[in-house]
């Protein structure tokens, strides 16, 4: 046999060892390679060398089984021993270390913790959007029918049903099990013996209304408690504060013109996660509602039968039209319903899941304003986003100060540490971070609740916090992202080598720079997007408020209520207006800003050949309205009472004027429809057109509005001018008592204005907020990063500074890397906040454009807080005596 | 107990083991058995056994004294557990039993040695 150049003579084929070497597993190969050996010299000195080679080979080929290749799972040696000795180790060498880098671990745990609270907030406020409505029994089939239709081009869509809907659903469709109706008729003066007290949460509902929703009666039968007219449902709350401890059963209270009703039945309170919030409920017969399908209304809650799906009720909802309606359509419009249809008009009902109404309804006249499904997304991005700057900032600083722990690694690993062992030592130290940021958070949340309240508008308390299944949540959260965040550099930890460690050089400095690079850019992306957002939604809010809505809301002060005057009301205005500092007194029902009446009517026009029908707004007003308003007329004349036909006038605005298509709208005449009785219909000239104001708000275009002449004292308008604004109230205080008992009320016009533009500012607040967060957990980031990076470069800072660098050319060489990667987070944040920002603008008819320098500002403001951060630790490093750091090993 | 069955191989290098004065390890138990049973045997495969002798209780295992011809490998020495030793005894009992049970003659017939015992 040719003997092979590296094998010794005597000894086994060389090949044939590398071969078994590689293919036994080592916990055998000492032992069978020993044998083998032994055997083959024996061999050799019976058969000779080539003979014994031979075997040796054949030996070799018959260890290639699965047997052999079977490594030792290193995890069943440890399983036996009692792992808490090498966790209470692991904890020992965690708290050893957090302690001793006090600035890292509070950066760590801080930048975490803001993280997470910011996060829990967040939650508590989506988790409570999303909770709306749910706690009724059978909530998956309750539904809301609503009714739609289509007039003269113009879409209408009504949280509430024609008043008779309900009642021909149940008796039509087998698949409902029960119809139940509310109707709001406003506030009421609630009197009880001497107390008049306005209560704005009053509605009327069916008798079954308590076992379609789930609020438990506490007191009375649930069953017969609304059966009766004038009989009332009070909450325990309302009930507490007009009767105490008394027994409310069976007491009574007057509801202004209604009457009085007995207390039949308390309630629990209204849930806060429910699309109404009433304080009495009184029963359904105790108001009128109209049998007419087209003049009626009431909001119309249906239960199916379980296992009946909802398209049967749909469909029998849309033979209603043709069954019920179309017959009352040649009644109100005069025309046949084929013809109606003909000009696109149309009539529907359409159901909307009861869960659905707070996030996903926005139709005319809801119960109360509904949030909005696009604010819960935006929040839980906004979530998402600050804990995952959270985590890559863990991540990042874990990394980052790994680099100090190399030599315990290396020493571990040279005791017999394995890799797992490594991987879990770290990921323990991580979690155990986690865990206090998790704690510091609950703190946080715990201290920030009371003003998060006011910002996001809920009433949280601490047992929202801690009741189970969100503490749960959080604390399982935590470890998934201590896991999670704690990984990567347990890995890479844990892969060092020892011998390369222990020698003194460090291997994570190029590896996962990128890395950390891309992390630091991304929690700037998402921080320079926050600020873009927050600049725009800012400036939109500004515009909002100060755009010219074409009336003058500073120094309009409005009384509410005041149709509890009555007769007295006349004198009461001409009393006021003898004050010297009030300009003007107006009756003023109807308001652009805040509490209004409304009033809606079809319009008919005729303008020469062409006629037309506009649903339209109206507006009732007095001869003062306009001057006291500061509201401009843009031809003709105001109402004024030297007119006795004033009652047949009419004010057009410029919008009315336009889609009526008015060429010389004066002398025009046009209309009402009413309800359809010939009683209800008038005619009117119009005598002048006010100027274009802003009677709703920014989110529509201006529509057609009607200014009929009318007294509706629902409130008076005063125009004052002063600057003892206190002196003022108390003098109308004075006269106020003088006439009447009722409770005296007041706001400022501009006041109700800014409230239009609440939940705008909320979203904008809360936007400054976050963003503000964004910005810190970043900087944060950014700061531990550069300690790190600058700390591994003290050598080559030293160097520089021994060759002749100066102290500003160190610290632009360190800031650089830095500026560099904010332009790149500018330019991938400027795209995405602004078609986001673009998006959201669309909602108002009335915008800014996308200011360019936003992103510009955005960028600059991102730059300085970064050059802030970084640059004290550049300076630092740049100042060191070079003799110092090059003498550091 | 657990009825362990023990195949051919096994229960020779068991019975090798059980032979061997001191602690034993490949190459002996794979020499005797070359020369009590006269077929040839591979390192390997009398590896294999002695380990799974081992796992199921009825050898045990220490390591040994190195050599040179061994290069400095050291050996992996076994030696026969208090089981190893009861399912041996388990076993010759079974087939004592069963050689009982052949009737007397029939062997004889056959022109074979009648009684083993």
């Amino acid at each position: 046999m040719k003997k092979s150049t590296n094998s010794l003579p005597n000894q086994p084929p060389r090949w044939a060892d590398q071969l078994l070497e590689w293919f036994v597993a080592p916990h055998l190969l000492e032992y069978i390679q020993g044998d083998l050996h032994e055997n083959f010299h024996k061999r050799v000195a019976k058969v000779g060398i080539a003979r014994a080679r031979r075997e040796y080979l054949w030996a070799v080929f018959h260890c290639l089984t699965p047997f052999f290749t079977k490594r030792q799972t290193v995890k069943s040696s440890y399983s036996n021993q009692p792992s808490t000795v090498m966790l209470s180790n692991y904890l020992t060498i965690a708290f050893r270390n957090l302690w001793r880098q006090k600035a890292f671990t509070a950066i760590n745990i801080v930048g975490l913790s803001v993280g997470l609270a910011s996060c829990l907030l967040i939650v508590l406020y989506v988790l409570h959007e999303l909770s709306y409505d749910s706690y009724h029994a059978h909530a998956d089939r309750i539904y809301r029918m609503t009714m739609h239709a289509r007039m003269d081009n113009k879409d209408i869509n009504l949280a509430y049903s024609s008043g008779p809907a309900g009642q021909a659903l149940l008796r039509d469709s087998p698949g409902v099990e029960a119809i139940t109706r509310l109707r709001k008729e406003g506030a009421f003066l609630v009197k009880h013996g001497q107390d008049i007290i306005k209560e704005e949460k009053i509605a009327f509902v069916d008798s079954n209304f308590f076992s379609v929703f789930t609020i438990p009666i506490v007191k009375g039968n649930p069953k017969t408690a609304l059966v009766e007219p004038n009989t009332l449902i009070l909450t325990k709350t309302i009930a507490h504060k007009y009767f105490g401890t008394q027994d409310p059963i069976g007491q009574s209270l007057s509801l202004g013109n209604l009457g009085l009703f007995r207390v039949t039945g308390v309630c629990e309170d209204v849930p806060s996660n429910t699309h109404f919030h009433y304080d009495m409920f009184g029963s359904f017969e105790s108001v009128k509602t109209g049998n007419k399908w087209l003049s009626s209304g009431a909001y119309t809650y249906v239960r199916l039968r379980e296992g009946h799906s909802l398209a049967q009720v749909e469909t029998i909802s849309r033979g209603f039209v043709s069954k019920y309606i179309a017959p009352e359509i040649k009644e109100f419009f005069g025309m046949e319903f084929t013809e109606f249809q003909k000009k696109g008009n149309r009539f529907g009902f359409q159901f909307q899941p009861i869960t659905d109404i707070h996030l996903h309804s926005d139709l005319d006249d809801e119960l109360e304003a509904n949030s909005d499904a696009k604010y819960v997304y935006i929040f839980s991005v906004i979530a998402f986003f600050i804990l995952l700057l959270a985590c890559i900032n863990f991540t990042n600083l874990s990394t980052a100060g790994s680099a100090s722990r190399s030599k315990e690694v290396g020493i571990r690993k040279v005791l017999g540490s394995v890799r797992t062992q490594l991987v879990s030592q770290f990921l323990t130290e991580s979690v155990l971070l986690t865990f206090f940021a998790l704690l510091l958070a609950l703190v946080l949340v715990f201290l920030l609740l009371p003003s998060f309240n006011v910002l996001s508008g809920k009433q949280f308390t601490v047992s929202d916090l801690v009741n189970g299944r969100l503490l749960m949540g959080a604390v399982v959260c935590s470890l998934v992202i201590g896991l999670l965040a704690g990984s990567y550099p347990a890995f890479v930890l844990a892969s060092f080598k020892p011998i390369t460690v222990l020698k003194g050089k460090l291997q994570i400095g190029g590896r996962g720079g990128w890395l950390r690079n891309a992390l630091v850019t991304t929690q700037f992306v998402v921080s320079i997007g926050m600020i873009v957002a927050t600049i725009v939604a800012n400036r939109q809010i500004q515009f909002m408020q100060n755009k010219k809505v074409g009336f003058d809301r500073e120094q309009v002060l409005v009384l509410h209520d005041t149709h509890v005057l009555g007769t007295k009301a006349e004198a009461f205005k001409v009393e006021l207006a003898k004050l010297s500092s009030v300009v003007k007194v107006a009756s003023a029902g109807f308001l652009p800003a805040g509490h209004t009446s409304q009033s809606v009517d079809g319009i008919q026009f005729r303008d020469g050949t062409r006629t037309g029908t506009h649903r339209t707004k109206g507006y009732y007003i007095d001869e003062d309205y306009l001057p006291t308003l500061g509201i401009d007329l843009a031809q003709g004349r105001n109402f004024s009472k030297a007119f006795s036909t004033e009652n047949s006038s009419v004010l057009l605005n410029e919008a009315a004027v336009r889609t009526y298509g008015f060429k010389n709208p004066i002398g025009q005449q046009i209309s009402t429809v009413g309800d359809g009785s010939e009683g209800s219909k008038h005619t009117y000239t119009v005598v002048g057109v006010v100027k274009d104001f802003h009677f709703e708000s920014m989110h529509q275009h201006i529509a057609p509005l009607v200014i009929f002449y009318g007294k509706d004292n629902d409130q008076l308008a005063l125009r004052i001018q002063t600057n003892d604004i206190p002196t003022l109230l108390q003098k109308i205080e004075q006269q106020w008592k003088a006439t009447t008992d009722n409770p005296f009320a007041y706001s400022f016009l501009n006041e109700r204005f800014s409230k239009m533009y609440q939940s705008e500012q909320h979203i904008s607040q809360l936007f400054a907020v976050f963003a503000g967060l964004a910005v810190l957990i970043a900087c944060l980031g950014l700061f531990g990063l550069a300690a790190f990076t600058t700390h591994q470069r003290t050598k080559e800072i030293g160097v520089r500074k021994v060759l002749g660098s100066s102290v500003t050319g160190i610290v632009t060489l360190l800031l650089t890397d830095y500026l560099k990667l904010i332009l790149i987070a500018t330019l991938i944040a400027s795209p995405i906040a602004g078609y986001t920002m673009s998006q959201w603008l669309r909602d108002f008819a009335y915008r800014i454009d996308l200011p360019w320098w936003a992103f510009a500002l955005a960028g600059v403001l991102a730059t300085i807080v970064a050059v802030l951060t970084v640059s004290y630790l550049a300076i630092k490093a740049a100042l060191v005596n070079p003799v110092k750091s090059l003498k550091a090993e | 107990m657990k009825k362990t069955i023990l195949g051919e191989l096994e229960e020779l290098v068991l019975l090798v083991v059980a032979s061997c004065d001191e602690d034993v390890y490949g190459v002996p138990v794979m020499e005797q058995l070359q020369l009590h049973t006269g077929r040839d045997f591979t390192i390997s495969a009398v590896h294999t056994t002695l380990y799974r002798l081992e796992e199921k209780g009825f050898l045990s295992s220490s390591v040994g004294g190195a050599t040179a011809e061994r290069g400095g490998r050291r050996k992996r020495l076994f030696t026969l557990t208090a089981a190893g030793g009861e399912v041996l005894l388990e076993i010759q009992q079974t087939r004592t039993r069963l050689w009982q049970s052949i009737p007397q003659t029939k062997l004889q017939l056959m022109g074979l040695s009648s009684n083993p015992f």
